[in-house]
C-alpha cells in the first residue's frame, strides 16, 4: 500500500483528534488575533448608538440552547449596548424551547448593568402562533402578550408606557437560529408595520440572509460567532465570542490544510494508478 | 452541592457522553441522547401548557370573561376529533381554517418580501448619476452597491435562471451561459458550506469552553473526574465486547 493510499484510508478519529486539539489549544493559550469589524455589524452598532435615550428596543431571542454558543454572546453584547444607551428593552422569544435561557440571559445582563425589571426592561416570554404572534403584536402588543414571563399583566408596566404595537418600536433585532427568525420578522413585521429591523443569526443561515441585507430589508447582520466577536469588540466588553476567535481561526486553518493534503494525495494516487495502467 | 455545581456536573457529563460517539457508538451516548429527547419533550409540554392553556385560554376566559375566545378554542378542539374515527371529518374544518388563514397571510407578504423586493434589488442601474459630473461607474468590489457588483449580480441571476430553464438544449452559446450559472451556483454552495463549517466549529468551541470552565476547583473538577469515568467506561465496554462469544450466523 502506497503512502497516498494509506493517508486516504486514515482512521477518521485521527482527524477528529486534530480538530479537537486545534480548538482546545487556542482556548487554553489564546494568541489574540485581530478582529476586523465588518460593515454589516457596524451598521447595527451605529443604529443603536443613534437612538435617543428611552427609545423602545425590541430583542427577539429566537433560538434555543442548541445554538447558544453562537447566539448567546450576540444577545449579551446587544443587551449590554442597549442598557448602556439607556434604551427601554422589550425582550421576547418565538421559540418555546428558548424561554428559560432567554429569561436567564436577560436577567443576568440586567443585573450586571444595574437595570430594573418593569422599569428598564421586560421579558414577555413566549406566545403560541409563531409568525402569527408578530402580526398580533403589530395590531396590539397586549393581546399577543397579556402578561409577561413572570405572569404580571403587561398593561401598566412602566417600560411599555406609550407602546401599543410594533409601530411604536424604534428598533427591533431578531437573533434567529431558523424559522421563525429574522426572515419572519421582516415578512410579517417590518414589511407591514414599518419599523427598523436588524438581524443576528447562526453561521448556517447567514448566507441566506445576505440578500435581505443588500436590498436594505434589514439594516445590519451579525453572523455567527464571528459577528458576535465583532460586536463584543465594538461594545468594548470582550467575552466568550472574542475568546473563541483564535480557536475558530486555528480550526479553519486546520480544515484548509486537511482539504489541501487530501486533494494532494487523491491526485497523486490517481496519477500512480494511471501510470500502473499504462505499464 | 448547590444547583450551579450540580448543573456543571450534569452538563459536563452529558457533553462527554455525547462526544464519546466520536470514538464509537456506545451506551453512554445513547443515555445522553435519550435524556435530551425526553427532557426536551417534557419542557415543551410544560411550557406550552402554561403559556397557552393557562395564560392565553383559562385566565382570559375565567378571570376576564373574554367569552369570544371560546370560538378559537372550539376550532382548536376540532383538531382532536382526528382521534375519533367517526368524527374525524370535523377536524377538516379546523385544518381548512388554518390553511386558509395561513395562506392568506403568508402569500402576499412572501411575494412582496422575497420576490418583488429582490427583483427590485437585482435590476439596479448599471451606471449611477453623480451630481453634476454626469454618469459614473464605480468599480469597488467591496461595496455591495457598486455598479460592478450590480453587473455581477445581473450576470449571476440571469445565468442561474437559464441553467434551470430546461426547454432549450444547453448547447452552443447556451452552454456557455449554463456553465456560467454552474460557476455562480458553486460559489454560492461553497460560501454556504464555509459558513456551515464555521457554525459547527463554533458549537464545538462552545462546548469546549464550558468543559474548560467546569474543570475549575470551585465546581469540584467535574471535567477531570467525568473524563476519567467516560474513558474507563468505554474501556470496560470494549473489553466486555471482546470477551463475548462471536454471534452465530
Amino acid at each position: 500500500m502506497t503512502l497516498s493510499e494509506r493517508m486516504l484510508k486514515i482512521d477518521r478519529r485521527i482527524i477528529f483528534l486534530v480538530i479537537g486539539l486545534c480548538t482546545l489549544l487556542p482556548l487554553l493559550y489564546p494568541v489574540g488575533l485581530p478582529i476586523k469589524i465588518s460593515p454589516e455589524v457596524r451598521s447595527i452598532y451605529e443604529y443603536i448608538e443613534s437612538l435617543p435615550e428611552r427609545s423602545v428596543f425590541l430583542l427577539s431571542i429566537d433560538f434555543d440552547p442548541a445554538s447558544k454558543p453562537e447566539l448567546h454572546p450576540q444577545a449579551i453584547a446587544l443587551l449590554r449596548h442597549a442598557f448602556r444607551k439607556n434604551l427601554r428593552v422589550v425582550a421576547m422569544t418565538l421559540w418555546v424551547s428558548g424561554t428559560g435561557m432567554a429569561d436567564q440571559l436577560l436577567t443576568q445582563v440586567a443585573q450586571e448593568m444595574g437595570k430594573e425589571d418593569g422599569k428598564d426592561y421586560v421579558f414577555l416570554g413566549w406566545s403560541s402562533g409563531g409568525t402569527a404572534v408578530i402580526i398580533s403584536m403589530g395590531q396590539d402588543l397586549y393581546k399577543a402578550f397579556p402578561s409577561d414571563y413572570g405572569g404580571k399583566a403587561t398593561k401598566g408596566i412602566p417600560v411599555l408606557e406609550g407602546v401599543q404595537s410594533l409601530k411604536d418600536v424604534a428598533y427591533a433585532i431578531s437573533l434567529g437560529a431558523g424559522n421563525p427568525g429574522v426572515e419572519a420578522w421582516y415578512v410579517f413585521g417590518k414589511d407591514k408595520y414599518k419599523f427598523e429591523l436588524g438581524g443576528g443569526c447562526t453561521g448556517v443561515i447567514a448566507p441566506g440572509l445576505y440578500p435581505l441585507l443588500r436590498s436594505g430589508q434589514i439594516n445590519g447582520l451579525i453572523g455567527g460567532l464571528r459577528g458576535a466577536a465583532e460586536y463584543e469588540s465594538l461594545v468594548g466588553q470582550k467575552g466568550r465570542a472574542v475568546a473563541g476567535m483564535d480557536a475558530q481561526s486555528a480550526t479553519h486553518f486546520a480544515i484548509i490544510v486537511l482539504v489541501a493534503i487530501c486533494n494532494l494525495f487523491y491526485f497523486s494516487l490517481r496519477q500512480q494508478q494511471g501510470r500502473s495502467r499504462q505499464s | 452541592m448547590d444547583a450551579t455545581t450540580l448543573g456543571a456536573w450534569m452538563a459536563t457529563g452529558l457533553t462527554l457522553f455525547i462526544f464519546s460517539f466520536l470514538y464509537k457508538d456506545n451506551p453512554l451516548f445513547k443515555l445522553a441522547e435519550h435524556l435530551y429527547v425526553g427532557v426536551s419533550v417534557g419542557y415543551h409540554i410544560v411550557k406550552i401548557f402554561d403559556s397557552v392553556v393557562v395564560n392565553l385560554i383559562y385566565k382570559p376566559i375565567v378571570e376576564q370573561e373574554e367569552i369570544a375566545l371560546l370560538i378559537p378554542v372550539a376550532i382548536g378542539l376540532l383538531m382532536l376529533t382526528r382521534y375519533l374515527p367517526k368524527a374525524a371529518w370535523m377536524s377538516r374544518y379546523a385544518f381548512a381554517f388554518i390553511v386558509g388563514v395561513g395562506s392568506g397571510l403568508a402569500i402576499p407578504r412572501t411575494i412582496s418580501a422575497f420576490i418583488l423586493k429582490q427583483v427590485e434589488d437585482t435590476v439596479r442601474p448599471l451606471l449611477s448619476m453623480a451630481g453634476g459630473d454626469g454618469l459614473t461607474f464605480s468599480m469597488n468590489l467591496l461595496n455591495p452597491a457598486s455598479n460592478l457588483n450590480a453587473i455581477i449580480i445581473l450576470i449571476g441571476v440571469s445565468s442561474v435562471l437559464f441553467y434551470f430553464f430546461f426547454s432549450i438544449e444547453h448547447s452552443g452559446p447556451g452552454k456557455v451561459v449554463a456553465r456560467t450559472g454552474i460557476v455562480f451556483l458553486m460559489i454560492a454552495f461553497g460560501a454556504a458550506f464555509g459558513y456551515t463549517v464555521m457554525a459547527r466549529m463554533s458549537l464545538l468551541i462552545g462546548r469546549l469552553t464550558d468543559l474548560i470552565e467546569f474543570s475549575d476547583a470551585s465546581y469540584g473538577h467535574p471535567t477531570l473526574w467525568l473524563l476519567i469515568v467516560t474513558v474507563a467506561a468505554l474501556f470496560l465496554l470494549a473489553r466486555r465486547r471482546q470477551q463475548e462469544p462471536p454471534e452465530a450466523h
